[in-house]
């Protein structure tokens, strides 16, 4: 299969392939620095990968589908990842999700219409005591209520 | 005197490393030396500060804040009165002091980044004392008299697995280390790795050395960043010690060792699916027989075990089989860490030797319920595990006692819940997750949790039918019975336990379409009591959904379309006024 | 090669070690269902319908995967066992969506593979299609004639345009066999010396006839009419079904050694009890013969008929006095026949008189346009209150007007009077199409409903009687169609053979997975009008009794038959997971829920693929993988949304494809179909 390169620049996924290609059993790992790259997993780039792993693109599709942590869409500026953990649940997520999909108008999974937030339910995030939890952007926001979630969304919204 | 600042995932969220920075900039003005350390798991009391003179703790300071920088630096500086207000509190050392820490010894006590302290403390001695004098039959043997069991959650014994990978044929054999932590709610693996990376690391050299293995893999979550850069970095540092590599130790003993970042499947917690995974590939699970010890990862024998039970070999090597077997219970010997969240006074991690009970932990250490609420349940075991009542609650801990309550012993997960929790929406809030991460292989998982999902969503909305439960245990009977792997095969437990224990509830929901904890909003309705408002305007102000309206000191009433029964009026609420129904 | 010993359900077998459950029960003769396992790749263990029992293993075993070892004892066939099985079934079904059969042969009260007939008439195999046909209805020639055709009704053609022929296809068919000189029969089992006495020779009774002797019994059919056909003879005039084609497939029946013993009337000439002690098994099928009557005042005068007693007359060629004009009561198809052959008796003024309006008519809309063109007159919102004699002679109808009121519970529209409101009109005739029952004379020792029918269980047909069986007209419900008749003599003649062998075994309606199918559907389908049956002229046909219908051209049935959307998945007969669901008596309803819905058959080169259908037994992956090399299929997604794909759904895949056609063989039911 050739690449359809037709969007996505391929020779920033060149270096990773490079390093992993030959090794076996290392798709995961390179679909873990395409996303990086990308932000997300393009097809082009998916098709890249298999032929320079020599793996069906089947295949390759059926890896990136499997795990949560891969996305075949780009996401928001603002990735909400909300801890759906048993603490979280005891503590109230649910609030918080619902909140949140007032506020923003989008479900697990979805990405607003300005780009601006993508939700995400995610399993624990490890930090059971500050229940519930959410992380954005790899900040976390602990102990939350659903006010307090509106605020911080507010805040960041005025951001942009 | 050395300052050293609790850095693991938890402390950071709650701020540690602005308390770390706060400290920094004044730390001029001192002779301190500041550092950081791991989680030691009073995840209730982060950002937890140490104060060391030498080897002594001389303060321990609790919910410190980046403003609370000055007083420390003082009291380094010698006012000895500057840290009392944020000083640990006698009831609160209790938590540590009621422990016996094996697995988490070195958790919060020394800097996970910095090799010379884990060696200072005696780290890699049972390394060197392995490689030196013991043959790894030997090695087997020891851990087979330590008693110790896969802290995973099934409790296999170790020593058999690791016997059995020793038997199998082959020159190439794999050490995994399964550190796919996927228990929502569950984090003492985390906390090992991120406070304490080269017990694992030793742990893991052993029992290569024992079964044969010159290459070892660690498989950890994708969601522990700061535990897979701590990791690495104590491989390299290892590594550059000569503990790993060729020629361990001049012994002759070569082992290499990686780590392979997960990528979001609780199934690959399965050994099967986790070597799928490993191998680049969707993390669905193999048909057993074969296992792994005869054809693993690459259909080499491999041997698979837990971050805790190798948290423990180290110990074990250095203080002998018999001590760690000197503390447990006929079936289940040394201590076994849990992770106590959920509606507890003292959330963290505790670690305790097997025998105690449900009591001890949840009532004893962990300061009993929040906010004056009644003790309803625990759930343990996570999404394989179940839910144990109040009258449970002498159980010992035990691999064969905690199973008899149809719950397991699980990793460690211990969430605890009171009077507000509803057990049914907590089977539901399991089985969401379970059908999930369910990977679709075998049909008894797939669909299967897929209708007993709907069926427990319908339940928790008040669209239960007659007849609904005993469906719900016919199909848990049925995906015990006939799904592939253990995912599967446990999903069922958390329905079976709540309904065994918690019957009631599932029925209110059905009959009287009544939630029992006032929990599942479907069946709630929020209304203000005009003869008790006041219209302060707090529950208006507080509602996120603005569906609250009225004029200032006059009643206030809900928009019951708008309404999203999230509760926020009720706890703001001063007077009481918030009905719900 | 080294043997072990294993014992599976009691039997000790010697098999080679190394090899699973699965392979030594498959050379022993033991079945172990699976869905996901064939020999040509390796064990993936995602059905878990293997699952077997061993000894000293708390766990259930899945056989494809477990390698027996020497004094292994299995159990393939425990409770279980067969509960997993089944849960799993019942899940695969709560997620299948498709049709088994298509409507039309699900709507056929005695199942006849229609889309099968329909497609064989479409290729030119009239023969086959008769055969097929003949495997539920021994008379189509007759069938096809006369059938109100619920298969029509459900024909989902409508949803395009107008229904599939069918019934005119039947006929078509048949005719065209019976003309051939070498008409199709089935072949007939060795004896079984078991003799069968039938009462009756109507649908019902003939088609018991027809199966019964096939399976090698000798059947005798009691019947109380000078002919064989009952309501097909008796009932349906000439001009619809001319009795020589009738005279044609019964003699077909009595060619297969059936003998048909006429002018015999039980409880006049026999006892029930004499013909059940001269055979094995009696089946009572004699119809619903006595016209019902309306209750009104002038029921008795000279001039009033009861429809069903009309149209005996007629056919069996009596004088029947009926005057010039002549009023028909009732809008169902007997009235439709009763007026259409008053108006071939030369009436002058036939009205139909009906209660409720044209809509709510019962009959066929073709009969009740035809009896129109004909010169009948509609008195619809009419009820009779008073037939007015004179002289003991009818005279005239008193009737009430009506209107429709608030819909009843089967949800046509009650017609309440209006007060008042009157309308007399002359007559010298009236006819009673208002329904029909049965005269129980001669069958009194039996058990009836409380409607005074004959009580018959209605999954063995036994009656209260030992060995007499009871079907058709004459039970239960009462008058129907002679194809209901048809399809329940059909059942109990399986229900009579198995009791003439020992066995005690019902029928049971067996499980499809059925489909619902909206217009929007069916919108890219081309559309394609109904053939039109040539008929003669109204100015012509009204004057005589010769058949209405000219019939189909080979080429008008041929290229109605193409018509057909095949609704019914091509892999019923193969289908592997239909034939495990009534093994294991499934029911899954009660998991109904969320289902998959993908898109439409996608096409992969000549390959269709039904992703709703697909059990993600991932053969075709596997076989694509394993045995091919191609890896072309891949699964998507994770859990229950999982599906199988080609490769990113790129249409590239055409020219990776080697089209071998090893992944449609490997898939255990109809997800993939050859193009």
């Amino acid at each position: 299969m050739n690449c359809s390169c037709k969007k996505s620049d391929l020779s920033l996924i060149k270096p990773v392939l490079d390093e992993y290609g030959d090794t076996p059993g290392s798709l995961i790992t390179i679909l873990q620095h395409a996303q990086d790259i990308y932000g997300y997993l393009p097809t082009d780039v998916l098709y890249c990968i298999a032929e320079r792993i020599g793996a069906s693109p089947a295949k390759v599709m059926g890896v990136a589908t499997f795990y949560s942590q891969f996305r075949l869409q780009p996401v928001g500026k603002y990735l909400i990842m909300l801890c759906q953990g048993t603490a979280c649940h005891v503590n109230g997520s649910q609030r918080i999700e619902a909140a949140i999909t007032q506020e923003l108008g989008i479900s697990d999974g979805e990405t607003t219409d300005d780009g601006l937030f993508t939700l995400k339910n995610v399993a624990c995030l490890g930090c059971c005591s500050l229940s519930p939890v959410m992380m954005i952007n790899g900040e976390t926001y602990g102990s939350l209520t659903p006010s307090k979630t509106v605020e911080i969304l507010r805040k960041l919204k005025e951001e942009g | 005197m050395k300052i050293v600042v609790g850095e693991g995932s938890c402390g950071i969220a709650a701020g540690a490393a602005k308390v770390y920075s706060a400290i920094e900039a004044l730390l001029g003005s001192s002779e301190a030396m500041l550092t950081v350390t791991g989680c030691i798991g009073m995840c209730f009391l982060e950002p937890i500060v140490d104060i060391y003179d030498g080897d002594e703790l001389k303060k321990r300071l609790v919910k410190v804040q980046p403003d609370d920088a000055e007083k420390i630096i003082a009291y380094v500086n010698g006012d000895e009165k500057a840290v009392d207000g944020i000083e640990i509190s006698d009831d609160d050392k209790q938590f540590l002091e009621k422990q016996t820490r094996i697995a988490l010894r070195h958790c919060g006590l020394i800097n996970p980044e910095k090799i010379e302290e884990y060696t200072a403390q005696d780290g890699y001695k049972a390394l060197e004392k392995v490689l030196n004098t013991m043959t790894p039959e030997e090695v087997i043997e020891e851990i087979k008299v330590s008693g110790l069991a896969g802290r995973g959650g099934a409790g296999f014994p170790t020593w058999f697995k690791w016997n059995a990978a020793r038997q199998s044929q082959g020159e190439e054999k794999y050490l995994i280390c399964n550190a796919d932590e996927g228990d929502p709610g569950a984090f003492m693996d985390r906390a090992v790795i991120e406070s304490d990376p080269h017990n694992l690391i030793e742990g893991m050299l052993i029992g290569a050395y024992a079964i044969g293995a010159k290459e070892a893999v660690v498989y950890v979550r994708a969601e522990y960043p700061l535990a897979i850069e701590r990791l690495k970095e104590a491989i390299k540092q290892a590594e550059e010690k000569g503990f790993l590599g060729d020629n361990i130790m001049n012994s002759g003993f070569s082992c290499k060792m990686r780590i392979k970042a997960g990528a979001g499947a609780f199934v690959c917690g399965e050994e099967t699916a986790l070597i799928e995974s490993l191998q680049g590939e969707r993390g669905m699970p193999r048909l057993k027989p074969p296992f792994p010890a005869q054809s693993g990862y690459w259909y080499k024998p491999s041997n698979i075990n837990n971050v805790e039970t190798f948290a423990n070999v180290s110990w074990i090597i250095l203080n002998g089989g018999d001590a760690f077997a000197a503390m447990g219970t006929e079936g289940s010997k040394g201590t076994k860490v849990f992770a106590l969240t959920g509606k507890i006074q003292k959330g963290g991690l505790v670690e305790i030797p097997m025998g105690k009970t449900l009591r001890d932990v949840i009532f004893d250490i962990g300061g009993g319920i929040k906010n004056g609420k009644e003790f309803k349940a625990v759930q343990m075991g996570g999404p394989s595990g179940g839910c144990i009542p109040a009258e449970l609650l002498d159980t010992v801990i035990d691999y064969k006692a905690l199973g008899a309550t149809g719950a397991i012993m699980g990793s460690g997960g211990m969430v605890v819940m009171d009077e507000t929790t509803c057990m049914v929406s907590m089977a539901q809030f399991f089985l969401d997750f379970t059908a999930k991460e369910s990977c679709g292989k075998c049909i008894h998982c797939r669909i299967g949790t897929k209708r007993m999902l709907e069926i427990l969503n319908r339940i928790v909305k008040g669209e239960g039918k007659e007849g609904d439960i005993e469906l719900l245990e016919e199909l848990c009977y049925s995906i015990k019975d006939g799904a592939l792997c253990g995912l599967g095969q446990t999903a069922p437990n958390p329905v079976l336990t709540t309904i065994k224990y918690f019957r009631n509830e599932y029925e209110a929901h059905i009959k009287e379409k009544k939630c029992p904890a006032r929990s599942c909003p479907d069946l709630l309705s929020y209304s203000i009591d005009p003869d008790k408002c006041r219209g302060c305007t707090l529950c208006a102000k507080k509602c996120p959904a603005d569906a609250i309206s009225g004029e200032v000191k006059s009643a206030h009433s809900v928009d019951t379309s708008k309404c999203i029964k999230c509760g926020s009026c009720v706890s703001v609420c001063r007077f009481g006024a918030v009905n719900v129904d | 090669m080294e043997s072990i010993k294993v014992t599976i359900n009691g039997r000790e077998i010697i098999a080679e070690k190394g090899q699973t459950i699965l392979q030594i029960a498959e050379n022993n003769g033991i079945e172990i269902p699976t869905l996901c396992y064939i020999d040509e790749v390796k064990a993936y263990g995602a059905c878990g319908l293997c699952v077997v029992e061993a000894e000293n293993t708390p766990k259930l075993l899945r056989a494809c995967s477990s390698v027996a070892f020497d004094g292994m004892v299995v159990k393939t066939d425990t409770p279980r066992v067969r509960q997993a099985r089944k849960i799993a079934l019942e899940l695969l079904l709560s997620d299948h969506t498709g049709d088994c059969k298509g409507p039309c042969s699900l709507n056929c009260p005695a199942g006849t593979d229609c889309q099968g007939y329909v497609k064989l008439i479409a290729e030119g195999k009239f023969k086959e299609a008769v055969e097929l046909v003949k495997d539920r209805v021994p008379l189509p020639a007759s069938i096809g004639r006369v059938c109100p055709h619920p298969c029509e009704t459900a024909c989902r053609r409508q949803l395009v345009e107008e229904p599939i022929s069918i019934a005119f296809l039947k006929s078509f068919a048949a005719d065209k066999d019976l003309q051939s000189g070498d008409k199709f029969m089935p072949e007939v089992a060795e004896p079984s010396g078991k003799t069968v006495g039938i009462i009756g020779g109507g649908p019902a009774g003939l088609t018991a006839a027809y199966f019964l002797a096939v399976k090698g019994h000798k059947v005798t059919v009691y019947d109380a009419m000078p002919k064989m056909g009952g309501m097909l003879r008796y009932g349906i005039p000439q001009y619809r079904l001319p009795k020589e084609i009738l005279d044609m497939e019964i003699s077909s029946v009595a060619e297969l050694g059936v003998e048909m013993k006429n002018n015999v009337k039980v409880g006049t000439d026999i006892t029930l009890d004499e013909i059940r002690s001269k055979h094995d098994a009696v089946i009572v099928a004699v119809g619903a013969w006595t016209s019902s009557s309306m209750g009104v005042t002038g029921e008795e005068l000279d001039g009033v008929f009861g429809g069903i007693d009309f149209l005996r007359s007629v056919a069996l060629g009596q004088p029947v006095d009926i005057g010039k004009r002549v009023a028909v009561i009732g809008g169902g198809n007997t009235a439709m026949d009763a007026c259409r052959t008053t108006v071939r008796l030369n009436a002058d003024e036939v009205y139909v008189i009906y209660r409720r309006t044209r809509a709510e008519m019962p009959a066929e809309k073709v009969e009740i346009d035809e009896a129109e063109e004909e010169g009948v007159v509609y008195k619809f919102l009419c009820n009779p209150t008073e037939i007015i004699g004179d002289n003991g002679k009818v005279k005239a109808v008193k009737l009430q007007k009506m209107e429709l009121g608030e819909p009843d519970a089967g949800g046509r529209r009650r017609p309440v009077p209006v007060e008042g409101a009157f309308e007399t009109i002359e007559l010298d005739s009236v006819i009673m199409a208002i329904g029909q029952k049965i005269n129980i004379g001669g069958f009194e020792q039996l058990e009836l409903t409380n409607r005074g029918n004959i009580s018959a269980d209605t999954s063995t047909f036994r009656t209260s009687m030992d060995g007499v069986f009871a079907v058709g007209d004459a039970t239960n419900r009462g008058a129907s169609i002679a194809i209901e008749a048809i399809g329940e003599a059909q059942k109990a003649s399986e229900v009579v053979d198995g009791y003439l062998n020992g066995e005690n075994v019902g029928y049971k309606k067996p499980y499809f997975v059925e489909k619902t199918v909206t217009a929007e559907d069916l919108a890219d389908r081309e559309k394609c009008s109904r053939a039109k049956m040539p008929q003669r002229s109204p100015e012509e046909r009204k004057h005589d009794f010769i058949e209405v219908n000219l019939g189909f051209t080979a080429e008008q049935a041929m290229n109605e038959a193409k018509r057909c959307l095949q609704c019914g998945c091509h892999d019923f007969h193969e289908c592997k997971l239909i034939r495990y669901a009534n093994q294991y008596d499934v029911q899954p309803e009660r998991f109904f829920g969320e289902k998959h819905n993908c898109p439409k058959e996608q096409k992969l080169v000549s390959i269709e693929r039904d992703q709703n259908k697909c059990i993600l037994c991932n053969l075709c992956v596997r076989v694509c993988d394993e045995e091919v090399g191609k890896g072309i299929l891949g699964l998507v997604g994770r859990g229950f949304t999982t599906v199988i794909k080609p490769e990113f759904d790129s249409p590239d895949v055409a020219a990776y494809c080697k089209d071998c056609q090893k992944c449609v063989n490997a898939c255990p039911t109809g997800a993939l179909k050859s193009l």
